[in-house]
Parts: structure tokens; C-alpha cells; sequence
């Protein structure tokens, strides 16, 4: 009986893992891919029979010819000063705004915490076009300033902030108040540092969310010297359709920075995600 | 002056007393005891405000404490997302093209949508879109979940790869997908070719016709089930391990403790999922464009979806008014759809 | 019930806020008055030679060879002006355009029009001026313009003035038809003989494919063959006449003799880089081709040995049409309604227009809009040009029909004919089917 239990146990743990060594190829895959192709000349990129991952003669040309055929630093500079700059103010205003929501009594609390939980299920989509007339009207179109508007001011942020914020005992925060520290005080003494798994999800839903955004950029920036990352691929890739080798690698270079700040995340992610209530 | 003030506030005490008195006696008309209690807040109030001594109550500046966190995020919430959604509920009743006059045309843009071929092409293309990537999305993540919440080797770099598709840009991504799905030259094809032999005027053609949908919806199921995972995983994480340990005692197989222990705790979680994976799909546009898009990005008719018509609409014939009708019907979907699920979902918690 | 009355009112205040910014800053009045008032000032204006700066919005100003050398000449000889060159990339620059020209004001005096939807788009919008004011004060000859003006002249006003026009021929790679023993193509072929010529070099061996031919995906590829006899245009409604040439080039693609649109579609292949990769024996494109090839051949771009054996002929015609028809396209300048210096801007606009900017075109081999001997002369003689005689002749058009004429819907009708090209080519709908559609499409449109 143990023995049929154990051998039961052990076939079963077999399908487990094949199923996730299927899971993780089908991950993975395209990735790889894409690493491989970086490094291929045109030719040997769909060249099948016989298939390499790594060419003889690995054109690391790729890399460098990508800076000069786009102006691929501009790109990345605007990329990095927009997604730093907004992720930053997300972080900033939505947690402090999830403290007043969270813990705080006063006027209007409810009414206008609803005005933020309505607009989560309202698609940007329905009003982008609207946003970007206003927009217009204040002469942010073709300024990079327009993209911060529009990104730092997530409800979300605010909604999962509160979330994760309502979980902090309220005795923590009276006797802070009994010591005599005031709200600013215990917003950074006491709940900043307690929330760095909830700041770790939003910084990383933020910076992916900036970093990879398109639509928005597209509406908003116009010249060449403003445009994004994934702005300037698409444009290369309209460009130099064939050139297969330097999309991949422009395409590597665009995942650089959001993997590593993923990287560094991580650890917090689950526990973030479990504890702002995203899980519903 | 401080004399006045106590024998102020000693008038106001009594006054206080009494109400209090009179509460405690106990006034049977509900009506004039709601009113008594009112009375006794306004009067603690102007009490503390005496005692105090400030002009402003504490309330008062309770409040504006409470504002002055809320501020930052909000003011910029409301000018940039309230504001234009407002204005956009306005516009579709409008007739405008950014530049000349602006005409009120009532219900005009709506009925015109009644005879849009492109409009009903989108409409239903998204709403295809959706019906597939929903379901399958919300299944591929649940069972990802339940694995990589086991005790298994390398479960940290299994977690991280499933949501390297999601952080992942969507450019380099879609660009990795069309060449893997390349119609003539693409590994993929080209494995259907020589290993399945799949006759060459056979191999699908991954980006146009009627399997274009198709490929948008696995498409997305790729890249986003990472995501989802992590919510479901947060989510497996809550169930208290007490459960299961009473299931297996009455002798529950694997599938029984999924159906009556992991999928009733996981509801709430569930509702989450399909309500974002819901408006994230209605939503589709970027993904559209770049897998079905070709060079320039424009779509045919089946491949088309409605932010892209509200898109054209707006920024290429400028006809403002009308495409803000269309992202009014893409709006009532999502609502709708929502309270359905808020619906199914109270009526299952009860 | 009030409360939402006041939303609503509050909305509709802010909407009429928005555009009242707008329309003050673009007022459709002052335009045309300013600028007959400031004619007499303009060559005051310019003798003063008061520092000016003119914005002037472009496209791919790194790949483009003639902007700045546009730019250069015109600032050599005026020297008081300054002129900016704002890039806003070629992909969708007319889309961008509108963008920055409607509503509020607009930094840019001078913008170049790309397409005639677009410029449509814009007149409409009331962001570029009328310029028959200018035109009769300074007495502009537009017969120079061989009537291409004739076919954007909105109720009787011109609001573009064209400094390029280019127009559509066979690219053809000399090698191929060496190699297989073929015959050139010639400049006087019926659309029987090119499909027959197609069909003669094209190799559907695996490994060394050869091409007969090769489509763009776009709709003037293949649809507007059908335009050619001078019977139809795209703003007809009714489309059968599209269905020949749609017949042959699925039967092309059906046969190996040219590469499959969806295949096309899915990578986005770029034209110029089919033609270089030096297995397309014939490619019809427009004449701004030529410059691309010559200066990508010479800078080693491309592989000369595989494409550097190149010539061009005149575009087929209809059976009992004479040769040399093609599909034209123009590129324009125009004078923003919100211009700072407008009169300034005409003088930018006419020196580039006129036979100065002409030389400057040619020099860069691009074809200027008004077709002088002597800029014909410049761009044969170009280094890199082909050196038969079939070439040069090629260049010599009869008749010149634009891709898009000027209609008032034609931004919709257009894009509803994209979008069945794209349904036509991918297979999605038979060539009757998709017709059907379109014709259905533009009925709806014109209706509206």
C-alpha cells in the first residue's frame, strides 16, 4: 500500500515537472530567440537547417551599429527621465494620498475615494481623446511634461496603496500619536518604511507600465527628439523592416532596465500583491 | 478677556449637562432625540473650540491635514483623468473637428454607428477578442498558480520567467512573434512543414484572414498569464492550509480539494481577475497593431478593434465628436460587464 | 436631475473653453485679410532684411537628402533668414501634422504636405492659407506645374504649392534578365507583355528564388493600374475597373512570381530593401526611388552586386492607351494660418516651388515640380544614374494622374479603400467581394 502510495507520488511529481519545463520553454522561448537572433546577420537569422543558437561568428556589430542607424540615445534618455520622474511622483503622491484615505477621518473621505474606485473601471481609452484636446489647450502636446500628467496620477496607485495600508493596526499608529508625532511624522517614521512590499508592486507595475507604454507616447510625442524607446523600435522597425539582426538587439537593449528593476523587485512582489488587496 | 471666556464656557457646560441629562432620561420620539444628539455635537464642538482657544477647530484642521495628503494626488487626478472624462461624455453628443466650430448634434452620432461597417467590424473583433482571451487567460494562470505553488525545485526562476512575457516591451515582444510566426520563412511553420508535413499552400497565415484573431488571443494569453499568476498565487497563499488538512481527512482526491476548497476560497480573487482581465481585453490596441499591423500599422476589417477605430477616428479624420461615441459604447461594455460580474459574484458570496 | 444638468453644462463650458483657445489663436478671418493688407509690405519686409526665423516641418531629415540642401541655398541667398527644420518622422507625419496644426496655435510658418488626404484634412481644419492671393500679386505662372495644380484646387483656391512631384515607373534589375536570358523590359509594354516578361525570369526554385516582379503593399501598387487609361479615378464609387489588375497580381503571387502581400505584411518589408536584396527582377515605384538607390549604392548601403545593374522604364499600359501614363505624386509646401510672418513664409514657399528650388531638387536627384530641360539634364547626368537611353527616356511622362486627386471625403474614402486592398491581398475577401465592399463603403461615405 506505501509503496503503490510512493510510486503514485513519484509519477505524479514526474508529469509536475514536465509540465514545467514545457511551461518554462514556452516562456522562454521567444526570448531566447530574440538574444540568438541579436547576434545573427540577416541571412542566418531564419536559417533552419541546421539551426544554431550561437553563430560561428557572432555579429556583435548588432550592438553597436543599433546607436547609430536611430538616434537610439535620445530614445533611451527620454525613456529613462519619464519613467524615473513618474514612478517617483506615483510612488509619492499615491502613498500619500492612500494615508489620508486609509487612516484618517474627515470631510468628503468617502465621496471622494469613490471618485477614484470609478474610474478604475473606466478604460483610458474612453477619454484619451478628450485628455489630449485639455492637453493641447495647455501646450503640453509634443512635451515630455504631458506624459507625466498623464501617468503619475493613477488611481490605481491610490486604490492599492489604501489596500495595503488598511492592514497596518490603527494601535500602532495611536500610540505613535500618545508619543506626540504628528500625521507627516508617522506617515514617513512608521508606514513608509513598513509598506516596501507594496511600494516594490507599484514601483514595478509603474516602471513597466511607463517604460513599455505606447499608446500614449504616440499621441502625445511627435518629433523625433522626444519619442520613446518603444516609439523609436517600432519606427526602426517600420524603417529597416528586414534588418533582423539589429531589431533584435534594439529589442534586447528595451528589455534591459525593466528585467533588472523586475530583478531587484522580486522578492517583495507575491507578498506585495497579496497583502494591497490586489487579489481582490 | 479670560474671565469671559470661563464664564462662556461654564454656560456652555451646563447647557451640555443638561441635553445629556434629558438624553439619558430617555425622549421616546426618535425624531427629537436625533435632534438632541445633534445639538450635543455642536455644542462639544464650539466647546473644545473655546477651550482651545484657536480660531480654527480641530476638525477643521483635521481636515486640512487630511488634504494636504490627499492633495497632491488628487489635483492632478482631477484635472487630468475627471476632467476629460466629463468632457468626453459631452463630446459624443458633439459634432467638432478640432478646429472649426463646434455643432450639438444630440443622439446624431450614435445612430450613425448603427451603419458602420468598420465600427461593427470592430465591435466584433473585440468582442471575439475578449470571449477568447478571458476564459483562457483566467485557466492558463489559475493552473500555472496552483504549480508554482507547490514544493517544487526551482520554483523562484519558474515564478520569474512566467512574468518575464509581461514585463517584457510589447514592441521587441510582438517583433520576436512575427518572425517565430513568420508565414514562409518562421521556425514555427517551418517545423509544421518539416515535421508535421503540412503541404507549403497550407501553412496558416498567422497574421491575416480568420486566424488572425486567433493569434492576437494566444498572443496575449502568453503575455499576460505571468501576470495574472502573481494574483492568483497571492491569492492560493490566503487559504489557510487548515482547510485542505480537514479535506484530506475526509479522504478528498486532489480535484475534490480543488472544487470545494481552492476554487470557493479563491472567488473573490477569481472576480478580480475577469473583471481586469475584462477591461484590459475591451482595451486591446497596441497588440492589435503590432502582430496585425504590418509597416504602417493600418488594419482590415478583420483584424480591426475599436481603440483603433476611436484612434482613426480622432486623429486621422478628426471627427471628434463621433469618436468619442464609439469609446462611449467601448465605455457602457466595460460597465456593464462589470456589474454582471459584481452581480454573479455577490450572489455566490450569499 | 439638476446636479447632473450642472455636470453636463460644466462640461460643455469647458469644451467650448478648450476650443475658444483654439479658434482665438487660429481665426479663420484674419488670415486671407493679413495677407492681401500685407502684400505691399512683403518686399519692404524683405529688403529691410529684419531677422527672421521660419519653422518648417519635415520628415526623416537624416535619410532625406534635400531638406537641408533646400534649406542651405535658401539661407545663402536670404541672409536675414533663419530656417528651423522640425522632424516629425515620415510614418505618420501627416497624422502628426494635423495634430500640431489644429486648434491651438502652431509654431510652424512653412509645412511640407506629404499626401493630398492629408492636405484635405488640413484645409478643412483651416490651417493652411489660401494662397491665390499671393499667387496673382506675384504672378505665378502655374502652367509651369503641367495641371497637377488643377487636381488639389479646393472650390477654386490653392492652399499647397507643389516642389516635387514624382512619378511612378518600373525599377528593373539589368543582372536577372541577363542571367536568364531575357530581354530588357521596354518603355512601351501592354500590362500583357510585362506579366509575360514576369513570368519569363521568374525561378520558383527553392534556395535561388527569382521574382519576377514585386508589389508594395500599398494600394497604388496594384489598385491604381487601373487609373492608367484616364477613364477612372478613385473617387468614382464604382470599382469594377480594379478587378483585372487585382486578377492579375494574385494570379502573380498565386504563381511564384512575386512575394505574397500577407508575407509582406507580417515582416513590413520595405520596398528598398526587396529591390536590394537583388532577387526582384522588376518593381514598379515611384521616381524618388532613384535618388534612395543612387545614394545607398554609392555610401555601400546596399550590395552593388546585387543591385547596382539597374535600370527603369515606363510603366506599362492598358491595351489601346498610349504609353508613358503614370500615377503622380506631389509634395507641397504651405503657409500655416497661425504663421507668425506669412509674407516671409510665401517667399520661402515660391523659392522652393520656383525654378531655384528646382535646380536644388534636381542636384539632389529628386524630381522638381516644375520640369525644366535643365533639371532634367542635372538628374540624368547624376553619377549613378543608368546610362542607357531607355532610362532617360523613361523620365519623360505623358500623362500624369495623382494617386489621390482632392475630394472633400477623400481622407475617409481613402482609408476605406486601404482597408479592402488590405482584405483583397491577404485572401480575406475574393476580388468581387472586396470590390463590393468598397464600393459600399465609399456609397456610405459619400452619403454622409
Amino acid at each position: 500500500m506505501p509503496r503503490s502510495k510512493r510510486k503514485h507520488e513519484i509519477a505524479s511529481r514526474t508529469v509536475l515537472y514536465i509540465i514545467l519545463i514545457i511551461i518554462a520553454i514556452i516562456m522562454a522561448i521567444p526570448f531566447l530567440w530574440m538574444l540568438s537572433a541579436s547576434i545573427k546577420s540577416d541571412r542566418e537569422v531564419f536559417q533552419m537547417n541546421p539551426f544554431v543558437w550561437i553563430p560561428e561568428h557572432p555579429r556583435w556589430s548588432n550592438y553597436s551599429e543599433i546607436w547609430t542607424k536611430i538616434p537610439m540615445m535620445t530614445f533611451v534618455k527620454n525613456t529613462v527621465f519619464l519613467t524615473i520622474v513618474v514612478t517617483i511622483l506615483q510612488l509619492l503622491t499615491s502613498s500619500f494620498a492612500a494615508y489620508a484615505f486609509a487612516k484618517l477621518q474627515f470631510k468628503f473621505r468617502n465621496g471622494l475615494f469613490l471618485a477614484y474606485i470609478a474610474t478604475i473601471a473606466m478604460p483610458w481609452q474612453v477619454y484619451m481623446v478628450p485628455q489630449f484636446l485639455m492637453m493641447r489647450s495647455f501646450g503640453l502636446n509634443d512635451k515630455l511634461l504631458a506624459i507625466i500628467c498623464l501617468q503619475a496620477f493613477s488611481a490605481f496607485g491610490v486604490f492599492m496603496m489604501k489596500q495595503f495600508y488598511e492592514g497596518i493596526p490603527n494601535e500602532l499608529l495611536e500610540a505613535a500619536r500618545i508619543d506626540g508625532m504628528n500625521e507627516y511624522q508617522i506617515y514617513s517614521h512608521i508606514m513608509l518604511p513598513l509598506s516596501k512590499p507594496a511600494l516594490s508592486t507599484l514601483t514595478i507595475f509603474t516602471f513597466v507600465n511607463t517604460w513599455n507604454d505606447y499608446l500614449g507616447p504616440l499621441i502625445y510625442l511627435k518629433s523625433v527628439e522626444k519619442k520613446t524607446i518603444q516609439l523609436g523600435l517600432k519606427m526602426f522597425i517600420s524603417q529597416y523592416s528586414s534588418d533582423y539582426g539589429l531589431i533584435m538587439a534594439g529589442s534586447v537593449l528595451s528589455l534591459i532596465p525593466v528585467i533588472i528593476v523586475f530583478m531587484c523587485l522580486q522578492k517583495y512582489f507575491v507578498e506585495g500583491v497579496a497583502s494591497t488587496g490586489l487579489k481582490g | 478677556m479670560d474671565e469671559l471666556k470661563a464664564l462662556e464656557i461654564d454656560k456652555l457646560q451646563t447647557k451640555l449637562d443638561e441635553l445629556l441629562k434629558r438624553v439619558c432620561d430617555g425622549i421616546d420620539d426618535r425624531k427629537e432625540k436625533k435632534k438632541c444628539l445633534s445639538r450635543i455635537d455642536k455644542l462639544q464642538r464650539t466647546l473644545s473650540k473655546k477651550r482651545s482657544g484657536s480660531l480654527l477647530s480641530r476638525e477643521f484642521k483635521r481636515d486640512m491635514v487630511s488634504y494636504s495628503f490627499i492633495a497632491p494626488n488628487f489635483i492632478g487626478f482631477a484635472v487630468f483623468t475627471l476632467i476629460p472624462i466629463v468632457f468626453a461624455f459631452a463630446l459624443a453628443f458633439l459634432k467638432w473637428d478640432g478646429s472649426n466650430e463646434i455643432q450639438f448634434i444630440g443622439l446624431g452620432n450614435f445612430k450613425r454607428l448603427g451603419s458602420d461597417i468598420f465600427f461593427q467590424a470592430a465591435l466584433k473583433n473585440t468582442i471575439i477578442y475578449c470571449v477568447g482571451t478571458v476564459p483562457l487567460t483566467m485557466i492558463a494562470s489559475l493552473a500555472l498558480a496552483i504549480i508554482l505553488n507547490q514544493k517544487v525545485k526551482g520554483r523562484a526562476i519558474f515564478r520569474t520567467l512566467s512574468f518575464f512575457p509581461y514585463v517584457g516591451s510589447l514592441v521587441a515582444v510582438t517583433a520576436v512573434w512575427k518572425m517565430l510566426f513568420h508565414p514562409s520563412k518562421g521556425p514555427i511553420n517551418s517545423i509544421l512543414y518539416h515535421v508535421f508535413g503540412v503541404a507549403q499552400a497550407d501553412l496558416p497565415q498567422w497574421f491575416s484572414g480568420s486566424l488572425v484573431l486567433l493569434s492576437l488571443i494566444l498572443f496575449s494569453v502568453w503575455k499576460y498569464m505571468g501576470y495574472y499568476m502573481v494574483i492568483y498565487l497571492a491569492g492560493l497563499q490566503g487559504i489557510s492550509g487548515e482547510l485542505y488538512e480537514a479535506a484530506s481527512l475526509d479522504g478528498a482526491n486532489t480535484w475534490q480539494k480543488f472544487r470545494y476548497v481552492t476554487w470557493p476560497q479563491l472567488r473573490s480573487t477569481t472576480f478580480f481577475v475577469v473583471v481586469m482581465l475584462t477591461i484590459n481585453c475591451f482595451k486591446v490596441y497596441d497588440i492589435a497593431v503590432m502582430l496585425a499591423g504590418g509597416g504602417s500599422g493600418e488594419l482590415t476589417t478583420s483584424a480591426t478593434v475599436l481603440v483603433y477605430y476611436i484612434y482613426q477616428k480622432a486623429f486621422i479624420d478628426w471627427d471628434l465628436g463621433y469618436s468619442s461615441a464609439v469609446s462611449m459604447v467601448l465605455f457602457v461594455i466595460v460597465l456593464f460587464v462589470t456589474i454582471i460580474q459584481f452581480g454573479v459574484q455577490k450572489k455566490h458570496a450569499e | 436631475m439638476r446636479k447632473i444638468l450642472s455636470v453636463l453644462l460644466s462640461a460643455v463650458m469647458i469644451a467650448t473653453l478648450a476650443t475658444g483657445c483654439g479658434s482665438s489663436k487660429n481665426p479663420d478671418t484674419a488670415a486671407p485679410t493679413n495677407a492681401a493688407t500685407d502684400a505691399a509690405s512683403a518686399t519692404t519686409a524683405e529688403s529691410s532684411a529684419e531677422p527672421v526665423t521660419l519653422k518648417w516641418a519635415i520628415w526623416d531629415k537624416e535619410s532625406t537628402s534635400y531638406w537641408q540642401a533646400l534649406a542651405d541655398a535658401y539661407e545663402a541667398t536670404h541672409p536675414n533668414v533663419t530656417i528651423e527644420m522640425v522632424d516629425l518622422g515620415s510614418t505618420d507625419y501627416m497624422t502628426v501634422l494635423a495634430t500640431e496644426l489644429s486648434g491651438s496655435g502652431t509654431d510652424f510658418d512653412v509645412v511640407t504636405i506629404k499626401d493630398v488626404p492629408g492636405y484635405a484634412t488640413l484645409v478643412q481644419k483651416k490651417a493652411i492659407l489660401s494662397l491665390d492671393d499671393y499667387i496673382k500679386k506675384d504672378g505665378i505662372d502655374l502652367t509651369k506645374y503641367s495641371g497637377v495644380t488643377d487636381q488639389v484646387t479646393v472650390d477654386g483656391a490653392l492652399y499647397e504649392l507643389p516642389f516635387r512631384n514624382d512619378f511612378w515607373v518600373v525599377f528593373y534589375n539589368k543582372d536577372i534578365f541577363d542571367a536568364a536570358n531575357v530581354p530588357y523590359p521596354t518603355n512601351d509594354m501592354t500590362f500583357a507583355q510585362y506579366d509575360e516578361l514576369a513570368r519569363k525570369v521568374t525561378n520558383t526554385e527553392f534556395g535561388s528564388q527569382i521574382y519576377g516582379t514585386h508589389y508594395h503593399t500599398w494600394r497604388s501598387a496594384v489598385q491604381l493600374f487601373g487609373v492608367l487609361d484616364g477613364k477612372h479615378t478613385i473617387l468614382d464609387g464604382k470599382y469594377d475597373f480594379f478587378a483585372d489588375y487585382y486578377n492579375m497580381v494574385l494570379k502573380q503571387e498565386a504563381d511564384g512570381v512575386c512575394r505574397k502581400y500577407s508575407d509582406l505584411k507580417t515582416e513590413g518589408l520595405h520596398y528598398s530593401a526587396a529591390f536590394s536584396s537583388g532577387d526582384v527582377a522588376m518593381m514598379n515605384m515611384g521616381s524618388w526611388f532613384i535618388a534612395t538607390l543612387i545614394s545607398n549604392l554609392e555610401k555601400g548601403e546596399y550590395d552593388s552586386s546585387l543591385c547596382g545593374n539597374w535600370g527603369i522604364v515606363k510603366y506599362p499600359h492598358a491595351e489601346g492607351v498610349e504609353a508613358g501614363s503614370t500615377l503622380g505624386t506631389i509634395t507641397g509646401l504651405a503657409v500655416t494660418t497661425a504663421a507668425d510672418v506669412p509674407d516671409e513664409s510665401w517667399e520661402f514657399v515660391k523659392w522652393v516651388s520656383g525654378e531655384d528650388g528646382a535646380k536644388v531638387m534636381a542636384e539632389t536627384g529628386n524630381f522638381p515640380a516644375i520640369m525644366t530641360d535643365e533639371a532634367m539634364n542635372i538628374i540624368t547626368s547624376l553619377k549613378g544614374f543608368p546610362q542607357d537611353e531607355q532610362s532617360k527616356e523613361a523620365l519623360a511622362v505623358s500623362n500624369l494622374y495623382l494617386e489621390v486627386p482632392y475630394a472633400p471625403n477623400v481622407s475617409e474614402i481613402n482609408s476605406a479603400l486601404d482597408s479592402y486592398h488590405g482584405s483583397i491581398m491577404s485572401g480575406e475577401m475574393t476580388v468581387d467581394e472586396g470590390i463590393a465592399a468598397m464600393e459600399e463603403a465609399v456609397k456610405a461615405i459619400k452619403g454622409n
